[in-house]
């Protein structure tokens, strides 16, 4: 009896002390939630007191950007097109590139572990560096235009891409897989015809995605000249053409619209 | 012919899987091996696949030993030796029909085949080969889209797809409604015969054994306790085998 009472009372010291820890814990998330608001507020600071005084700014600018100036509508179809393939060449090249590093960076389908870590660190890398550092760089490289832009989208879908490919292979059932290799197939057979197919869906799915989220990129590549209707807006703005502004604010909303709902209805499709 | 000789293996936890395992499958005998859990049966399997490589002991498939061979040669030693598990282990979302043709990719070494094509030959063997299962008329079908007794079917058409001479089934009916589970055994039986093929079969249905097999092994502690036709298996013999996984 009494060696049982022992590991009990142990036990309930136990109980106590991590207990206590755990009120401890709460309480240190209940200081630290505050102050990390607080300080956030100061960092960046917060003045509520400007929006309401700047409200005649903002309405003065709504004034003049009203109405919008559908006259040069014509000639904003050109960079509407620019953005849109800005972010199909991006996309398909971000595919293309980060379906092979996908392969090598997943733990369960590649070669060696050498080129596992290789090719995990070049996923990672591009897709540390933001997209706008990206353009900036190709725009240094290759000069103005929608091509550095591309280029930029590209670089940074690998590491997005790369990522969800490399997850979804990792993933999937290797039940099939390994049957194949019994079967004496060779390793680019097992592959093409058992990988490939069980997770094309999937890497389709994520690409179109990536292709709504490139569209709504590409938009901002043109503030750093990487063209595009961002280009237009950054003009527009800086000569005070407001009306421009909205026009091109319209456009834009109806693009990443519909990108949107055309890239979930396929994505549904495939599903 | 199948000559499985002295195989043993003990895991790295310091278990003992298979101790001096013997058998022989010839051409056309179906051998059904029944044994209680931990007993060795899925281990001497994929033993004699190669998917683990045994201590000691040889495993023949037409004379070649499979034990000392890797890389290429394994492979190419791996296209008379089929294997189906308890789950088919089909690609689901492509066709009935190509399923069943991938089974003879590793006899097509080409770009074409590397590329994700399928030989037309092997197609339309493949057709041939779902005549025999029975589901000549799924062909066309999502593999997906298959109840868990069709798609073991299209399992061992793939199986015959890849021309083996050895067909090895690591509980094939285990997840099978009893209906199913005698149709499966039915066709490994006629498949046997008629392709002169030599089927080991793990089973733990002791009495789809008694039914199907020619002759049956039992297996404890990864020995083989009897090796007899299945007309000679006393239910005492086999009542052991189990009772001693309980001891």
């Amino acid at each position: 009896m009494s060696s049982s009472v022992v590991p009990q009372g142990g036990k309930a010291r136990e109980g106590g002390w991590s207990g206590l820890l755990a009120s401890a814990g709460k309480l240190a998330v209940m200081l630290a939630v505050p102050l990390i608001i607080v300080q956030a507020l100061i960092v960046v600071q917060a003045r509520p007191q400007d929006l309401i005084t700047g409200i005649h700014g903002m309405a003065d600018i709504i004034r003049r950007a009203t109405p919008p100036d559908f006259s040069q509508i014509d000639s904003m179809f050109w960079p509407a097109l620019e953005t849109i393939d800005i972010a199909i060449f991006g996309t398909i090249a971000g595919v293309i590139m980060a379906l092979p590093l996908a392969v090598l960076a997943a733990a369960n389908v590649t070669p060696s572990r050498p080129l596992y870590y290789l090719a995990r660190g070049v996923i990672g890398f591009t897709r540390a560096v933001p997209d706008l550092v990206w353009a900036l760089f190709f725009v240094t490289a290759v000069g103005l235009g929608p091509f550095p832009g591309g280029l930029a989208l590209a670089v940074h879908s690998i590491g997005m891409l790369g990522r969800l490919f490399a997850e979804t292979i990792e993933h999937m059932d290797m039940a099939p897989i390994d049957a194949l290799a019994l079967t004496g197939a060779r390793r680019l057979q097992i592959f093409t015809h058992g990988v490939v197919p069980t997770v094309l869906p999937s890497l389709l799915g994520i690409s179109l995605y990536r292709l709504d989220e490139n569209i709504r990129a590409s938009l901002v590549l043109g503030f750093v000249g990487a063209g595009g209707i961002g280009f237009q807006l950054l003009t527009a703005m800086n000569l005070f053409q407001y009306r421009t502004v909205s026009l091109l604010l319209i456009l834009t909303f109806v693009i990443v619209l519909s990108a949107e709902r055309l890239s979930a209805a396929l994505r549904t499709k495939l599903a | 012919m199948l000559e499985v000789h002295h195989l043993s293996l003990r895991y790295p936890s310091g278990t003992q899987a298979l101790a001096g395992f013997d058998a022989v499958v010839r051409p056309g005998e179906l051998v059904i091996v029944l044994g209680g859990n931990g007993s060795g049966k899925t281990t001497l399997l994929r033993c004699i696949s190669r998917t683990l490589a045994p201590d000691t002991g040889e495993v023949r498939v037409n004379g070649t030993d499979l034990t000392r061979l890797t890389g290429e040669k394994l492979r190419r030693a791996r296209l008379d030796l089929a294997v189906i598990s308890q789950h088919a282990a089909l690609v689901r979302r492509r066709s009935v029909l190509a399923n069943v043709a991938t089974g003879a990719l590793g006899r097509h070494p080409t770009l074409w085949t590397a590329l994700g094509g399928l030989p037309a030959a092997e197609l339309a063997a493949a057709e041939r080969y779902l005549g025999e299962v029975g589901l000549a008329h799924l062909a066309r079908q999502r593999a997906g889209t298959l109840s868990g007794g069709q798609a073991q079917r299209v399992a061992i058409a793939r199986a015959l797809a890849q021309r083996p001479r050895v067909l090895l089934a690591d509980e094939p009916v285990a997840s099978l409604d009893p209906e199913a589970a005698e149709d499966i055994m039915r066709l490994l039986r006629r498949l046997a015969a008629e392709e002169n093929l030599a089927v080991l079969c793990v089973l733990h249905q002791v009495e789809l054994a008694y039914r199907y097999a020619d002759r049956v092994v039992g297996i404890r502690a990864g020995r083989v306790a009897f090796d007899l036709p299945r007309e000679e298996v006393s239910r005492d013999a086999v009542r052991r085998l189990y009772l001693s996984e309980a001891a």
